[in-house]
Order: structure tokens, then sequence, then C-alpha cells
């Protein structure tokens, strides 16, 4: 399974960016009404996971506390719609009472942590392997070339789980998803930076940078790497719903972070038996989970058609 | 020892069933819920019986299976003795193969079994006491390893034998005639008879054993042989004309065929079942009905009268690891029995009817039983006493690693009692791990990865031995054994040893009753809930029942109507 | 020459990809606290058998000598246990689960159908719905109908597929009670059966990937359309019809093809969570449960021949690109 899918992604390997070339992007960008609300939302997903705490302390709730009186005698939520009421906004979890309104909003720093965390690992493995395999080719090509292929032969759900269970105990778990989810992300990064690069090696201001005795770092990190920043720019953002998306899988399969610590995946994963009895349950966490995946994706998409008009709606 | 984390294994892998019944009428004192066994219908003939369950495979080579007598392999596999489950509940051996459950002379160390007549391979070859030999005798092959092994250190010669493919055979197997078969033991053994009754003690043919492909393509002795198998989707079952009914008592054989639909998902069968539709009215689950599906059923009229919950069984505990820092003191582990919410355990673990609430180790039912309670509390417990004990003992907090298995259902409830213990100030750290990684970080090596797990224990067999001797004997520390505690207690131990040793009934329950509560009083688990098992059932099927010993389905009784 | 050279260097990449998976697969699961003998030994298990089971599975041997074993096995075949009783694994053998007990080859060849049905099936949909709805949204950009695609392309792409497809089984199998709820049908078995099983993980699985076909053929579309070749045509006055079939289409499959023959190898290897979800005994199933049961040579062996199918793809795919795409040719 791949957890990534931006093979197609198309942006020019650009000119350095000028002042002119900046202000028609945004106003490419301002133009894309779906793109803008993907934008503002995911800000406002980010700003609630900073002040998570605080407005749940001033809510008066928490996402730990059992409160069994919600509850009827099969572990069900009492009520309507999953125990909704003025105290619980989003209704209870079942066979717990705790609060779904505080779970779901602490589960938001679960998902951006580890969704823009392991896109950070991903980007920068890729980006530095790619720009070396194109920049310098030969055998580091080679070797760079058979380890995207290796990632992309090994099953990395599975591997995964595995290292979960590997590495010791006292490891935090957290930082051990977005390693492992980076990890098994970057040859894609990798593969297009490392196209791009190629195509850079042979154009004129490169050519000439090295004609003029520039070392290989300067010419990697002062000309070829700025006119990559866009592509990677884009890719990142919208590998970070893919991310995202595999750390709930992984809680999904039982496997993310651990509990009590609430996730999305994890409460979609245990929801979804729940959903005869209490839709509400799954409806929640998941609206959250798609939510974010889908502004990223908008806002993603936006930027990408705002650097290259081709792709673009209106022209 | 029927642990629920393992029962993706195999089909009917979820128990030991080993059975070594001290007192064979021991069990069938507890309450039936009586939607658990209802009237004893006519067994009628015909139709499709479907079993649904999460099992991704079955294996059929008796010698490396773990199958309870009353499940799968049974449907097949015929053995030297049979379990009869009875309507109160209660279940005893009965002969199968042979015409009794055999008969002891040499001071209980010499077991002699007569075959019956007319008891058939599935070819009509006549089953010969050879064959019973041959499938006991490769149950000892390396390359069969696997199974139910108790009868491997019991028969004479038994631990240097290497099994029949190099030429040897077992001396202490002997076959005067065909229809004759002895066994030798080294010590004399009163619950042979329920040792007969394991998967190695059918009968294989010589010439028909390929070891590569038993597995999936067994030769059968009972009223089904396996007709067709889908990797990894279905097996079926269909009649096997060679048997007879009238030499089988165990059985009843009413469906046609039977389908074993595989690798479901355990909600997904409970969602089945409770829509009843099509050919799920021919079928039941053998996986236990998940906590969601559990609420849904209540409140479905229809649906829960397809219910079946079998009596507490099982009890389900918290394991402290009295060899862990600060854990061994005394004082911190009765905080710890103050400090759990046994009442949100039993929630998580689907309300009431998922288990009763449990004060102390011998479970409901078992003869002897002196009910007590070392830490009275209220079911949510009691958090300010235990915070008093915790400060008395000088208690440094330090997180506390419980360690459980990755599966949904445990992992609830690991939380529930993380949430207890938090109250009383205690700071628990959830680890979960895949399952065969958790079985080894607890029941091997030093223990010292752990501070806290969860488990649940159903006795082997019904007695008192069953829940105190494989938990507290300090014999069962490590290397595979399930003293998960770590628990040692030299007087402990000798309680144990005599009440094993004492062969007036009256006398070792009194014996058991006194382990028991000496036991508790040293506090290495929290006894949380005796567990109920629930099944569902189609609203065709008819005679499902479930024993109190063992808490599954007899699948040997099931049929359907017309 | 060049093509010689050029399928050597390949096929060498190939051997050293397949080499390096199995043996990053053995290292990790090596690693891993627990002990697959444990599990073969029986119950109750003396010290004295888990040594027995132990150096029946071979695993009293260094890693990198079961890795070897593994690989030599392919070619030659192997065996387990003494004469008389063997268990023989004939070439080419891709190791043997102690846990199922029964080769790896087997167990992969039984549980191909199913997950050849599931990708094939939800990939010819996926490819038709994908690439149809990128054209019609590239030759109507920035109508109502270009948008309205693109959202729910990007509405695809962002969910889960565990949550669509459970939503699925729901709404589809329960609640409207339309199509079966779970469960694979052999085609030998029933034709019919085996489709209308099919029909929702297909369309689930349709349903996540068109979008990333229909995003890419849409850009592709819009760049052929304003291409010189695609004027020329259309000043020629040839239908815009047939100058999106026969001309902007061509430039369109080239990328299209690429990224499917990529996609298809990896799906081909098995799909953990659909399968999971509908309860279809897969690759992907087989691997899930090997995990939980430390089954080390099941995990190997899936593994391996996974990543051969994405290899050989990823060769297809470049094949196929020189076919179609006269330039790389040169």
């Amino acid at each position: 399974m791949t957890l990534d899918h931006a093979d197609e992604l198309v942006v020019p390997e650009g000119q350095p960016p000028s002042a002119t070339g900046r202000r028609t992007f945004w106003h490419r960008f301002a133009q894309d009404r779906f793109a803008v609300a993907g934008a503002v939302t995911v800000v406002v997903y980010v700003v609630v996971a900073l002040f998570a705490p605080l407005i749940t302390r001033l809510l008066g709730v928490d996402p730990y506390t059992y409160d069994l009186a919600a509850l009827d005698a099969t572990g069900a939520p009492a009520g309507w719609g999953g125990g909704i009421s003025a105290e619980h906004w989003f209704g209870v979890e079942p066979l717990t009472g705790r609060d779904l309104f505080a779970i779901v909003l602490m589960g938001s720093r679960t998902s951006l942590v580890v969704g823009i965390g392991a896109t950070v690992v991903s980007m920068f493995i890729g980006t530095v392997l790619g720009l070396l395999a194109g920049y310098l080719g030969g055998w580091v090509d080679w070797v760079v070339s058979r380890g995207v292929d290796i990632m992309l032969g090994l099953p990395a759900l599975i591997f995964m789980i595995a290292i979960g269970a590997v590495a010791p105990e006292s490891f935090p778990r957290l930082l051990l998803l977005v390693l492992v989810i980076g990890v098994f992300s970057w040859s894609s990064v990798a593969r297009v930076v490392r196209g791009q690069a190629l195509g850079l090696r042979s154009r004129g201001f490169v050519r000439a940078s090295q004609a003029l005795g520039a070392g290989h770092g300067h010419v990697l990190f002062r000309q070829v790497l700025p006119n990559l920043a866009a592509t990677v720019v884009v890719f990142a953002t919208i590998s970070i719903p893919g991310a995202i998306g595999a750390e709930a899988a992984l809680s999904f399969l039982g496997v993310g972070v651990p509990p009590p610590t609430p996730s999305w995946g994890r409460s979609i994963g245990d929801a979804v038996t729940w959903f005869s009895s209490d839709p509400m349950y799954l409806v929640f966490p998941g609206l959250a989970l798609f939510g974010i995946t889908l502004a990223l994706n908008a806002f993603g998409d936006g930027l990408r058609d705002a650097l290259d008009p081709r792709s673009g709606g209106r022209q | 020892m029927t642990r629920n984390t393992t029962r993706r294994r195999s089909v009917g892998a979820v128990s030991a069933a080993a059975a070594l019944a001290l007192v064979l009428t021991a069990c069938g004192a507890n309450d039936k819920d009586d939607s658990a066994t209802g009237s004893p219908a006519a067994a009628q003939q015909g139709g499709t019986l479907h079993i649904l369950t999460s099992a991704p495979s079955i294996n059929w080579d008796p010698a490396t299976s773990q199958n309870l007598a009353i499940t799968t392999l049974g449907l097949v596999e015929r053995r030297l003795t049979a379990w009869q489950t009875n309507s109160d509940g209660s279940t005893e051996v009965v002969p199968d193969l042979a015409t009794d459950t055999g008969t002891a002379s040499d001071d209980g160390k010499t077991w002699t079994y007569t075959l019956k007549d007319g008891v058939a391979f599935e070819d009509g070859t006549p089953i010969t006491s050879q064959d019973v030999k041959y499938s006991v005798e490769r149950s000892f092959a390396p390359e069969l390893t696997g199974g139910l092994s108790y009868h491997k250190s019991l028969l004479t010669g038994g631990d240097d034998y290497a099994g029949p493919y190099d030429g040897k055979t077992l001396d202490s197997i002997e076959t005067p005639d065909d229809k004759t078969i002895v066994f030798h033991l080294d010590s004399a053994y009163g619950d042979w008879p329920w040792i007969v009754s394991m998967p190695a003690f059918g009968a294989v043919p010589e010439d028909k054993d390929d070891v590569s492909t038993y597995t999936t393509t067994p030769v059968a002795t009972g009223p089904y042989k396996v007709a067709d198998t889908q990797e990894g989707t279905s097996v079926t079952l269909e009649r096997n004309d060679a048997w007879d009914q009238s030499t089988d008592e165990a059985r009843t054989a009413g469906p046609d065929s039977v389908v074993f639909e595989l690798g479901q998902d355990e909600s997904v069968v409970a969602q089945r079942l409770i829509a009843d539709a099509g050919d799920d009215q021919n079928a039941f689950g053998a996986t236990f009905v998940p906590a969601a599906q559990l609420a849904q059923v209540q409140n479905d009229a229809n649906a829960k009268e397809r219910l079946v919950t079998s009596g507490p069984g099982a009890l389900a505990y918290l394991a402290i690891n009295t060899e862990a820092e600060g854990l061994d003191d005394v004082k911190v582990r009765e905080a710890l029995q103050y400090a759990v919410d046994k009442q949100a355990f039993q929630v998580a673990s689907g309300g009431a009817i998922a288990g009763d609430l449990a004060t102390m180790l011998i479970t409901p039912g078992i003869p002897g039983r002196e009910e007590y309670d070392l830490y009275p509390a209220e079911p949510s417990g009691d958090p300010d006493k235990a915070k008093d004990l915790l400060a008395d003992a000088g208690w440094k907090d330090r997180p506390l690693r419980l360690v459980v298995p990755d599966d949904a259902p445990t992992r609830a409830k690991a939380e529930a009692i993380e949430q207890g213990l938090k109250r009383a100030g205690l700071t628990v750290k959830i680890v979960t791990q895949p399952a065969e990684v958790w079985t080894q970080t607890v029941t091997q090596g030093d223990g010292s990865k752990y501070d806290l797990t969860l488990s649940s224990w159903q006795p082997d067999f019904p007695s008192a031995n069953g829940n105190i001797q494989p938990l507290f004997a300090s014999s069962q520390i490590g290397d595979g054994g399930y003293n998960l505690s770590r628990y040692s207690n030299a007087d402990v131990d000798a309680l144990i040893e005599q009440a094993t040793q004492e062969t007036d009934t009256d006398a070792a329950a009194a014996l058991w009753a006194q382990a028991d509560r000496a036991i508790g009083l040293d506090a290495p688990v929290v006894p949380l809930i005796y567990t109920k098992n629930s099944f569902l059932h189609g609203s065709k099927v008819q005679n499902f029942e479930i024993p109190d010993f063992p808490a599954y389905p007899n699948y040997l009784k099931v049929s359907l109507a017309p | 020459m060049n093509a010689l050279r050029f399928v050597g260097t390949r096929l060498t990449s190939m051997v050293f990809v397949l080499l390096a998976v199995s043996l990053l697969t053995y290292a990790i699961f090596v690693l891993l606290p627990a002990d697959p003998a444990q599990l073969a030994c029986g119950r109750p298990c003396t010290p004295e058998r888990l040594e027995t089971a132990r150096a029946f599975m071979g695993l009293d041997q260094n890693f990198l000598v079961q890795w070897w074993n593994f690989v030599t096995g392919i070619f030659t075949g192997r065996t387990f246990g003494s004469a008389g009783a063997e268990i023989t694994c004939p070439a080419p053998c891709l190791g043997y689960s102690f846990v199922l007990r029964q080769p790896v080859t087997d167990l992969i060849v039984g549980r191909l159908p199913v997950t050849f049905s599931i990708a094939l099936g939800a990939a010819v949909l996926w490819l038709l719905a994908g690439v149809a709805a990128g054209v019609v949204a590239a030759v109507r950009r920035g109508t109502t109908v270009d948008r309205a695609i693109m959202v729910t392309a990007i509405t695809g792409v962002s969910a889960p597929s565990y949550l669509v497809g459970l939503l699925g089984i729901l709404l589809f199998g329960f609640t409207l009670d339309m199509v079966p709820v779970n469960g694979y049908v052999p085609f030998t078995t029933s034709p019919v059966d085996w489709a209308w099983h099919l029909v929702l993980p297909w369309c689930v699985l349709a349903f996540l990937s068109a979008a990333i076909y229909a995003r890419l053929t849409r850009a592709q579309m819009l760049d052929a359309l304003g291409s010189e070749y695609v004027r020329t045509a259309r000043a020629k006055g040839i239908t815009e019809r047939r100058v999106v079939t026969r001309h902007a289409l061509r430039n369109v499959m080239v990328p299209v093809v690429t990224l499917f023959g990529l996609d298809l190898g990896v799906l081909l290897g098995g799909t953990v969570i659909t399968e999971k979800v509908f309860s279809m005994a897969g690759l992907g199933a087989l691997l899930l449960d090997a995990v939980g049961n430390t089954d080390v040579p099941l995990l190997v062996g899936v593994t391996f021949f996974s990543a051969a199918l994405i290899v050989v793809a990823n060769l297809l795919v470049d094949v196929v690109y020189g076919v179609m795409d006269p330039r790389v040719r040169a």
C-alpha cells in the first residue's frame, strides 16, 4: 500500500522566483475560492490544535475522565445522538462516557503533529537524496534510485507495525510514529526532486556557475535548491494528508499512539463497530479527519495550480 | 488456559481444554442462564450450517492441533473419548471410538481401551488399534509439534521418543489385537480418560499420512469429511457415509454440510447474525460478540432471543508484577486493589452481560469456593483509601507500564484500568504489543519489561486447582508459565502442593479456599470480573448450547430447522 | 547493443532490489522480541521441546544463514525435518509457514485470485472513470462541470479508505441490503456471485483512486489541447471530438499508463486495509495475520513476492513507455 500519491505532481522547474512572479502567484491563488477555503480551514485546525487544552479547560471537559453515569446499562451513551447535551457537545464515548468533543479536539494535536512532523522528515530525506542523485548522478544516483525501489517494494504498514514492536518501549511513541511514517514516504519526493535536479543540471545558469568554479555545495544550495523550493512546498502540502491518513490507519489497526492519548484514527476504528447503535461516535472524528485532509488537498491543489498555470482552472 | 487474546490463531485453538479434571462431576454447579440451554430439540437432519469465524485457516492435523473436543476437529476426527455436554450445563467424558472411557489396571498406570465395532475411515476401511497408535506416535515427531502435549510426558519412554518416521515405535503403547490398545504410564493418572479425548488420540492411516498435506486433507473418521478448501476463504464439510450414528453418542450430525467462513471480522459477523438474512439464518458465530453489538442486541428483541451467554467462567484480572520496583511492597499492591475502577472495567468489557464483579480468585460454581472480599469498596473503587496507603508506603511516583496485546477490546479495558489508577495519583503508561510479542514479554525472561498486565484465565479443568496453581505457583514464573504476577510465597507453594495431593474432595476444596485467601492477602492480582462469553446464532440454528465448562458452543450437536 | 545493456542493467537492479527487500524483512522481524518457536511448541511446552521446535524451524541459525537458505530455496526447493516425515517445499520455494503449516508459495497461490480479483476490477473501474472524468473536466474547463468533477476528485483523495469502505458496508450492505456485506466467492464457483461480492470493494477503491487519474488526465489534457499540433489539427478543420479522442488523448495516455502500472503493481501485492475491511483473504490479510503471529517465513515470502510484482511492473512501465512515446526510444 502506498502512503502517498503525488506522482502526478506537475510543477515546472521554475526560474528563480521574482517579485512579479510572486504577485501573480498570489493573485492566481486568491482567485481559487476552493483553495482559499482550504487554507482558511487549515489555519483554523492549527489554531484549534494549539489552543485545544485551553479550550477544553474553559469548557470544563477533558478527554480522559470517565463518566459512567452518561451511559445506559449496555454501555452505550444514554440519550439522543450519542448523548449530546449542553455539557457534552458531541456526546460521549460508548463504554467510557468520556467527552467526545474533548477527544476530537485533543485528537487534532496527534494528527497534526504526526502529519506535519512526518512530512518534514520525508521532505528532508527525499529532497537531500533526490538532489544528490539528480545532481551528482553516477553511483550516487544508482544507490538512491535502488533505495527508492526498495522502499516501494516494502509493505509500509506491515513494517511500521513491526518497527513499533521492535522499538524499545521507552522510546516516545509519537516521535516513533513521526520517524517511521516519514522514513516510509520519502521515496516519491526523492523521485520528483531527482528528476528536476537532473533537468536543472543541464540548464544554463547552473552550468555557468560551475564554469565559474563554484563548488558543488554552492551550486546545490544556492542555485539548484531554490529552484526546487516551490515543488517541495507544494509536495509537502499534499503529503501531509497522506501522513495524517497513515497515522489514522495505524491507529485503526491498533498500533498508533498509545491510549488514552486521543487519536482520530483509533476513535474511528472503535466507532465503526458502534455505527448501528451510536452513529454520532463515528461522525465527529470521521468528519474531523476528512475535513483536514480535504482542506490540505484543496490548499495544495490551489498552490500547484497557482504555480503552474497550465493545470489551472481559468486562463 | 483460555486466553481471549490468542483466539485468532486457528479455529477452536481458543482453549486448552485439557480437562485434567480431578473430579469429573465437579462442574455443572453454575446457575445457568435459561437462554443458554433451552429445551433440547430433536436433532433435525438436513441443511447447510455456516460457521463464521475470524480464524484464517483450519489445521486438521490432530498432532499439531489444540482444538477443543467439542469444536471444529470433532466434526471430522473422532478420538478414543469425547465430551458430552448436558443441558444442565455439565460436561462429562464419554466413549467415542472406544467402548468405554478406559479400564485402569496396575494401580492406574495401565489403561486399556477396546475399539467399537463399525468404526471406519471415510473410505470404509475399519479403524484398527494400530491406526490409533500411529496417530499418537506421530504427535511425538519434531515435524509435528504444536499440539496438546500432556500425554508426551505421561507415557513411558515418551520423553525420548521422536516419532515413527525413522522406523521406531513407542513401546509403551501396545496393540495386542486389532481392537485393543493399551497405554503404559510412568505413574498413576486418574484423569487419563480426559487425555485421550485430545486430538492426537484419534486415528490416522499410516499409508495416507503425508505430513505436508494432512493439515488440509485429513482422513475423516467423524460424521463429516473435508470436501473443499478455499485457502483463507472457506472450508466445506460434506457427510461422511462411512460414519455410523449408532456408534456415536457425542455427535448428532444434523446438517448435511457445514461451511466454515474464514477470516471474518468479529463485528461484521455479529452484524450479519443480528440482521439474520438468507444463509445467515443457518449460521452461528464462533467469535465472541463484541461490546458494541452486545449493546445493539440488548435493544433488539429478535436478536436477543438468538444471543447465548455462558455462565461466569474465566477470571479477568490485573496482574501486578511483584518483582518490579516498588510493587514488591504489599502496601502498594493493596493500594492498587482500592484504586482500580472495577465498574469501569466491567462497562468497558460490555456491561453486566460481559461478566460479574470479582473479589476473589476461585470462580463461581467451583466446589469449596468461599466468597470473601479483603478489600471492600464501591465497585468503582476507593481512590482516597488508595492514596492513604500509598502515602504510608512511601510510594515514589514512577510511570507503571501496563503492557497489553494490541487488540481493540483489550485496549479499552487497559484504558479503564489507567483512568482508575490515575484517580489515586498513580501514573500508568499503556504499552500495546502484537499478541505474540506480549506473550513473550509476560511469560518469558526476567519480567523486567512490565509492571502491570491484563489477562483472563479459564481453568483447564473444573477444579480450584485449575484456578490457582497455574497462576500463583512459583514454578510457573517465566519459561512460558502464566504466573504473570511473578508471585512467589513458600507457604502458598506448600499449600498448593498439599491441596494437589489431597485425595479427599472436601478436604482438598477447603485447602484451595485457604490458598485463595492466603494469596489474596499478598494482593498479587486485582480480581476484576468473572467473564461471560456471548455468542449469536441465526434463527434456524437449533441445539446451540454452551456448557459451563468450557464456555464455548458445542459444534457437534448443532442442528438446523427445516 | 544498447538495448541489451539496458535490459542487463535493469535486471541487475531488479535482483539487487529483491535481495535487499528480503534481507531487510528478515532483519527487522528477527529483531522482534517474540519467539516464533513458542507458537510451534505446543502445550504444555517444556524447554527441551522448545529447543526441538527451534532447531526444526531453523531458528537456531544466524539470520543471514536463514536468509541465504531462503534465497537458494527459491531455485532449488527446500526440505524440513528428517527423512520419512520431511516437509517438502518444491522450487520456487518462498519458505514454509510453521504457523499455517503450508509452503508459502502455496499460500500465495491460494490467496492470489482474491487479491487479483480486487485489484484488477478496481483498476479497470478507476482507470475508465478517472480518465473519462479528467477528459470531460479538461474539455469543459472552468465550468461548473469541471469544478464538480475536481471537487469530487479531491474528496476521493481525502477520504480514508477504511472509512469509505466501512460506511459502504453499513449503507449498501446492511441498511439498503443491496450488495453482500463481505466475503469472497471464487470465480470458478459462480462468476455472478464473484462479481456481486466484489462490487463494493471495487467501487470503494475506484472512488479513492479515480480522483488521482482524473486530476492527472485533466492536467495532461489541458497541456495537449493547448499544444502546437492540436492547434494545427484544429486549423485543418478536424472536429473537436476527433481532436480530443485521436490527438490529445494519445498524449495523455503516456503518464497515465506509467502511473497505472506502478499502482497496479502495488495493488497486486495486497491491499491490507481493503482486505481487512471486507473480510477478504488476499495477500494483504495474509501479511497482517503473519505479523500478529510473528510468522517470519510467511512475512518474508509474501513481501518478496509483492516486491517482485512491483519491480516487474516498473520494468513493464518502462517498456510500454518506450513503445508509446517514441522520444524515449531514441
